[in-house]
């Protein structure tokens, strides 16, 4: 399911269980903010229009054309930050972690990772209207002592996602405790045979 | 007109280096290959067409109309 996607320092046999990004909402949000200057553009082309019935004739019409075509050229680029900044923040989990990817601007990135066996608490909230109607939220992952405090933010469907971490956690964990058992048992056999 | 030009220059030389960050952020920090690349012809594409653009206007504008206009 998850073939095409590659992430900094994956292991070789590591599986990926959930790719999150933010919800398609917050990605919306922003693109408001390009919509909405693609729209003053035109409002402003079609005012000079209506004010001077003459414009297009006039010397400064090929100068509006410039200086419209050059915001164009910006907002082009805007766009395609803003795109970024939702594309390169995600969050993996796989068999073995939780690997969070933060990209803030251009010169900040933050890859942290934190193993399913030291997670304690995972906590799902829906805060708001909007939150509720379109069912995303935060996670909270709550590791031992003063280690790293994971935040999941405003990603799809929170509850199945902890559900999900919960019970890869579990599992783990069980292995991780099988494995120590057979570890332990396997010296004890070896101490008590002469 | 010299003075335009440079002033132009600039404006392009920015637009171009913050093109050439999203461009390195695309296909060097990618996690899906495929998005990565689809997106970066578009706005290649597109950033090509939007910049010849730009300067055929630029070039249509009569610089010295509207700056002798205006008492420059």
């Amino acid at each position: 399911m998850f073939e095409e996607i590659k992430f900094p320092g994956q292991h070789e046999n590591e599986k990926i269980i959930l790719f999150l990004r933010r919800h398609w909402f917050i990605f919306l949000m922003r693109i408001l903010l390009i919509l909405i200057s693609i729209v003053a553009l035109v409002v402003i082309y079609v005012f000079f229009n209506s004010v001077n019935s003459n414009f297009r004739e006039s010397a400064y019409y090929n100068l509006f054309l410039f200086g419209e075509s050059l915001a164009t050229l910006f907002i082009w680029n805007f766009f395609f930050i803003l795109w970024l900044d939702y594309y390169l923040d995600a969050w993996i989990v796989t068999n073995e972690r939780v690997i969070n990817i933060e990209q803030r601007g251009f010169f900040t990135r933050k890859i942290s990772e934190l193993k399913l066996t030291k997670i304690q608490d995972v906590t799902s909230e829906i805060i708001g209207v909007i939150p509720t109607l379109f069912n995303y939220g935060n996670i909270h992952v709550q590791t031992a002592g003063e280690q790293e405090h994971f935040v999941f933010l405003q990603i799809p469907d929170p509850n199945y996602v902890k559900s999900v971490i919960v019970e890869l956690q579990e599992k783990e964990r069980l292995s991780e405790e099988k494995e120590l058992g057979e570890i332990i048992r396997g010296n004890n056999k070896s101490g008590l045979s002469p | 007109m010299s003075l335009i030009f440079f002033f132009y220059l600039f404006i392009i030389l920015i637009y171009l280096a913050i093109g050439a960050a999203i461009i390195f952020h695309m296909l060097y920090y990618r996690i899906n290959r495929h998005v990565a690349t689809i997106m970066f012809f578009i706005y290649v594409i597109g950033g090509i067409l939007l910049l010849t653009l730009n300067y055929s206007f630029y070039r249509a504008v009569n610089w010295y109309g509207v700056f002798s206009g205006t008492g420059f």
